[in-house]
């Protein structure tokens, strides 16, 4: 059956294939925005910490990771560990650390400026009243960082999200290599890649939309 | 309570603080006053270690202020343990408030006590609410600080800092902040405290509250204490011509 130049039919067959590649891809956004946000806010702490030694560690780190193209970076991790150490890591391995690193990256520098854009006053009210270091974080700082980190927060992991197709080429299947198979059989590129690409936006549509759902309920809980 | 002696701070090449020397006794009010810049509040912030000093040494009752006396005589950086717990004796109010805006008011007195003491909660809450009272508040508890006016929150800022049980209350120019017709307020509040005994460091440009309430006037001028006197004489007969022309511009 065909509607005008779509072929219904065809897109029928492929569509489970495509489908499981998508839960695969959403499976790794979110591997990827959970462990890269406990990297980025390690990082972060790094970067405003008092001890030079961490505070250039958390720098080189984001200055490299986000000097260099993702793609690199995952065939450094599946190709080149596997030439150097003998470690060669399954292609889901490889795409969630790279994922993970990667996102720690910027979402360390998300928030690190957060944190930075907290009044001073704030810290020093919270340690005249002889808080710790990290009493005074936990209770005073991040609890007003985080309502400005929600926008910036939600592009990267919407950035995240469409990075994960890059894991494609380290053999891993989501929803992307699930249409370069397909294509491989049946080599019909507009319709599978039009197909993949709708996919993507349907997901990445409705992330956003989550995303505007929570900054909205914050904003009405927050009275400040 | 507070000795400091020959306290030098640089801000790298800017001598802030050169050689001050106060002792400040149980109970008393000192007011500091000085022109912008002469490091009042950098002295005031050294008092509870928001700043380290390069050299000197401040004591309260005795105990080095983010210094530790080893057996052998010597003086090393106390431990931040230790530095925390001085702090939670000192209470602090800042020209800007600072209260915390994501707190109600009765959440920015009750942080203290739960968070450093970890006192029980409906212990907190009582002996918060009883400050709210005090300082004329009772029924701002549930407003959050954009709710509230200048004065309130800085009435708020004391009951905050009043909360911890300070046994030395310091006052980085409390009312600068204020539109005028709001100062009254919360320099009622602080006269109040004086009355109680509460021992207290106030810097402020309010010469008539200094004249009231201080029994020590202290004039800092380009990092140095110039002069020091009670108030009737600072103010009517100043030894040093600096702290004549400061008050003939400010009175
Ligand atoms: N963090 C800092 N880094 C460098 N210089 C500083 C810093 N804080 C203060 N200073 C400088 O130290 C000097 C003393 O500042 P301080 O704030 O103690 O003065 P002040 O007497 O409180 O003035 P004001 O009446 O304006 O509040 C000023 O020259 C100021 O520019
Ligand atoms: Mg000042």
């Amino acid at each position: 059956m065909r509607i005008g130049p779509i072929d219904v039919e065809f897109l029928l067959a492929i569509m489970p294939i495509l489908l499981k590649g998508a839960l695969m891809t959403i499976e790794l956004t979110v591997l990827a925005i959970f462990f890269g946000t406990i990297i980025g806010l390690f990082v972060a702490l790094m970067k405003i910490s008092r001890f030079k030694l961490l505070t250039v560690f958390g720098g080189i780190y984001t200055w490299v990771i986000r000097g260099i193209p993702l793609l690199v970076q995952l065939f450094i991790l599946y190709y080149g560990l596997a030439q150097y150490f003998d470690i060669q890591l399954s292609p889901k391995a490889a795409a969630v650390l790279g994922l993970s690193i990667c996102g720690g990256a910027y979402i360390a520098e998300i928030f690190r400026a957060g944190i930075q854009s907290i009044d001073k006053g704030q810290m020093e009210a919270a340690l005249s009243l002889g808080m710790s270091y990290t009493q005074a974080m936990r209770r005073v700082i991040l609890p007003q960082a985080y309502r400005r980190l929600l926008p910036p927060m939600g592009n990267e992991f919407i950035a995240l999200m469409k990075d994960t197709s890059l894991v494609s080429v380290i053999t891993m299947v989501e929803l992307m290599r699930s249409g370069i198979l397909l294509n491989s059989t049946y080599i019909r590129s507009m319709e599978i890649y039009l197909t993949v690409g709708i996919i993507y936006l349907i997901m990445t549509t409705f992330f956003i939309y989550i995303i505007n759902l929570i900054e909205k309920r914050l904003s009405i809980s927050d009275a400040s | 309570m507070i000795v400091a002696e020959h306290i030098n701070k640089y801000y790298g090449k800017l001598h802030v603080l050169k050689d001050v020397s106060l002792t400040v006794a149980r109970g008393e009010v000192v007011v500091i006053i000085g022109p912008s810049g002469s490091g009042k509040s950098t002295f005031l912030r050294c008092l509870n270690y928001l700043e380290t000093i390069d050299d000197g040494y401040i004591t309260m009752e005795g105990q080095p202020i983010g210094k530790k006396k080893l057996s052998d005589g010597r003086l090393v950086d106390d431990s931040r343990k230790n530095i925390y717990r001085l702090r939670s004796r000192i209470g602090m109010v800042f020209q800007r408030f600072n209260l915390f805006p994501h707190q109600t008011a009765l959440q920015n007195v009750m942080e203290g006590p739960l968070t450093v003491t970890k006192i029980p909660v409906a212990e907190a809450k009582a002996r918060s609410l009883a400050l709210l009272a005090k300082v004329g508040l009772a029924d701002k508890a549930d407003a959050y600080p954009v709710q509230l006016s200048g004065g309130q929150q800085q009435r708020v800022a004391i009951a905050r800092a009043l909360a911890m049980q300070p046994q030395v209350m310091l006052f980085d120019e409390p009312t600068s902040a204020l539109d005028p017709e709001l100062v009254g307020e919360v320099l009622e509040v602080i006269k109040d405290l004086a009355r109680e005994g509460m021992t207290m460091v106030v810097v402020t440009h309010e010469m008539g509250f200094a004249r009231e309430v201080a029994d020590r006037v202290i004039f800092m001028n380009d990092g140095c204490i110039l002069e020091e006197a009670r108030p009737q004489e600072i103010f009517t007969n100043p030894a040093h011509p600096r702290t004549k022309e400061f008050l003939s511009k400010i009175l």
